[in-house]
């Protein structure tokens, strides 16, 4: 059945809206992020402009004082370069901990049987229920108790527990996906089951493992309350927590604002374009 | 979720063997429990350990200090945590948040699949432009949201005083129906990608034969839509409603850059936090944080179930 022509232009007018929500807020971030804060604070507001510049880029990646700029200390700089340095650290850190545990215990449970397989792949599967926030609070008072309350260890456990749960059950369903004939045949040919795996699964698998990383990146990027609770100095800040105290308690440096907001989106809006085949394969199969 | 049960990929390849089944079976066994080790370990130590730990504080009196026995109170400190006014208030905020988050995203997540689950030139950028809000962090959502509501600044009361809709500009988060409506929609720009794909994914799990069968039967579009799609697009549903309830009722970040803790807009969340860590109550704290993970958990069920029996 060929649509017709009413229903073609519905369709691109559909699609005209959905870029322009989608990328609307964005570009009006980019916009602000090139004014002034005189600019900025203008009535009626302005949307673009008049004379770009990229002076707040530059003093947030330099680390530059700008409370002296404007009125109120909520625009005090020198604390970005530090958190994004934390952000990228906690980010790849905690990945490489859940990726691990992930394309490991995926692979386990869906294609290997053991005694206690499944009642333990649903002690597994059914702590994703539980709220991020309940756990936190929950592992509030043991992480004090170690000595780990504002550190990067604390963090990255927190969110390898936080995330492994859901990251389990994505690869486990992309595993059972995947055709199983390669690595019948590699056991035919006498590899043992090990050997197959990491031979044959594994490079099998690449696609899932990229969609994986890209997924457990943006999760951990993002992460605001758990860091809000758990981290307190300039040394584990990441940048969303540095970025809300930008917000004035009166006025907003709005440029200052919403250029720290585009500088930490940069890394997930790339990772996201680029690998977005993948993560919406592994999210649409996740049903 | 659909658990069809294929036969053990060992199954297989033991029955074309026939041969030294005993020894490879243990070396799979074997090989199953190191794999998942690391999973178990983590789950045990940073899940299971401190939710029992959590439970047992909240059936506990509150001591200040960390260590000490202290007497076993029972339910002591749920009744007392749901006396405080704030707690109605922040639940009946939340389960606006949530419906009024499922509304949009339900709605529009359908009508975005329908109009880009069929293959057309430039879908695949379109599909990439879609993922994109989902990506981002919510912070940097609600930043970006914030210079577009700002009551002072903004561009909403901009556009709106120029054209004459509104004499003034209005304090829209001050408002307690403004404010919801708003608040939620920056986060169903966050959700609604997720959402979508879902339901593509549900309706290219759908044969065309069912459509083209039921054209020749001289059915109209929407009594397609109603009698053949929505129906086989219930596991979808299913996993979209799950997605979505989980998701707003866990609202945080959003609220917090656009309206701080301010007590309008104050979800179960900000609740919890407040009660925990800024009145440092941490017994009451936790316990309003179980009744919210079981909250979630029940619903998940509810929908489970009324779904399950709709299809059969």
């Amino acid at each position: 059945m060929r649509p017709s022509r009413p229903a073609l232009t519905l369709r691109a007018i559909g699609i005209a809206l959905l870029v322009a929500w989608s990328l609307g807020p964005v570009l009006v971030g980019v916009m602000t992020s090139l004014e002034t804060q005189k600019e900025a604070q203008q009535v009626p507001a302005r949307w673009v402009p008049s004379d770009p510049n990229t002076e707040y880029y530059a003093a947030l990646l330099g680390g530059e004082q700008t409370s002296g700029r404007s009125s109120d200390a909520a625009s005090d700089a020198s604390e970005f370069p530090r958190a994004f340095v934390n952000t990228v650290l906690l980010t790849v850190a905690s990945t490489v901990v859940v990726l691990l545990i992930a394309v490991l215990a995926g692979y386990g449970f869906s294609r290997l049987r053991f005694t206690g397989s499944r009642p333990l792949f649903w002690l597994v599967l059914a702590t994703m229920i539980i709220p991020v926030f309940t756990l936190v609070v929950a592992l509030y008072r043991l992480l004090a108790e170690f000595d780990l309350i504002d550190s990067f260890l604390g963090l990255v456990l927190v969110f390898v527990a936080t995330t492994s749960p859901l990251a389990i059950w994505l690869f486990y369903n992309y595993t059972r996906e995947l055709p199983p004939e390669p690595e019948e045949s590699a056991l035919i040919d006498g590899c043992t089951r090990f050997q197959a795996f990491r031979k044959v699964v594994l490079p099998q698998m690449t696609s899932g493992i990229a969609a994986l990383t890209a997924i457990v990146m943006l999760a951990v990027w993002g992460q605001f309350l758990i860091p809000l609770l758990l981290s307190s100095s300039v040394e584990t800040k990441p940048v969303t927590v540095v970025i809300t105290e930008f917000i004035g308690k009166y006025t907003t440096n709005y440029p200052l604002l919403t250029a720290a907001g585009i500088l930490a989106m940069i890394p997930p809006a790339i990772v996201a374009l680029v690998l977005n085949r993948h993560i919406r394969g592994m999210l649409s199969a996740g049903g | 979720m659909t658990e069809h049960r294929k036969p053990g990929t060992w199954g297989r390849v033991r029955g074309r063997l026939g041969f030294g089944l005993s020894g490879a079976a243990s070396e799979n066994a074997w090989l199953g429990r190191w794999l998942v080790l690391p999973a178990l370990v983590f789950t045990g130590v940073l899940v299971v350990y401190p939710i029992i730990v959590g439970l047992s504080t909240s059936v506990h009196e509150a001591t200040p200090t960390l260590g000490t026995p202290s007497p076993f109170v029972g339910l002591e400190n749920y009744r007392e945590v749901l006396q405080q006014p704030s707690v109605g208030d922040s639940t009946v905020q939340t389960i606006f948040y949530v419906l009024t988050a499922l509304v949009l995203e339900i709605g529009l997540g359908l009508a975005i699949a329908v109009l880009l689950h069929r293959t057309f030139r430039g879908r695949g950028i379109v599909l990439a432009i879609l993922i994109l809000p989902w990506a981002l962090p919510s912070v940097v959502s609600g930043v970006l949201w914030r210079r577009i509501f700002d009551p002072d600044t903004g561009l909403l009361n901009s556009v709106l005083v120029q054209t004459g809709i509104i004499d003034q500009p209005h304090v829209w988060l001050a408002d307690q129906g403004w404010a919801t409506l708003f608040i939620t929609l920056v986060h169903v720009w966050g959700v609604l990608p997720l959402v979508t794909l879902v339901f593509i994914a549900g309706l290219q799990a759908i044969p065309d034969e069912v459509y083209s069968a039921s054209a020749v039967d001289g059915a109209s579009p929407w009594r397609q839509f109603r009698h053949i799609t929505f129906p086989l697009l219930r596991p979808s549903l299913l996993v979209a409603l799950v997605v979505g309830t989980v998701n707003s009722i866990n609202i945080f970040d959003e609220i917090y850059v656009l309206n701080g803790t301010a007590l309008n807009t104050r979800s179960i969340l900000m609740e919890v936090y407040t009660t925990t860590f800024a009145n440092g109550e941490f017994a009451e704290g936790i316990a309003l944080a179980f009744m919210v993970a079981l909250a979630t958990a029940l619903l998940a069920a509810f929908y489970g179930l009324v779904l399950r029996r709709r299809t059969v």
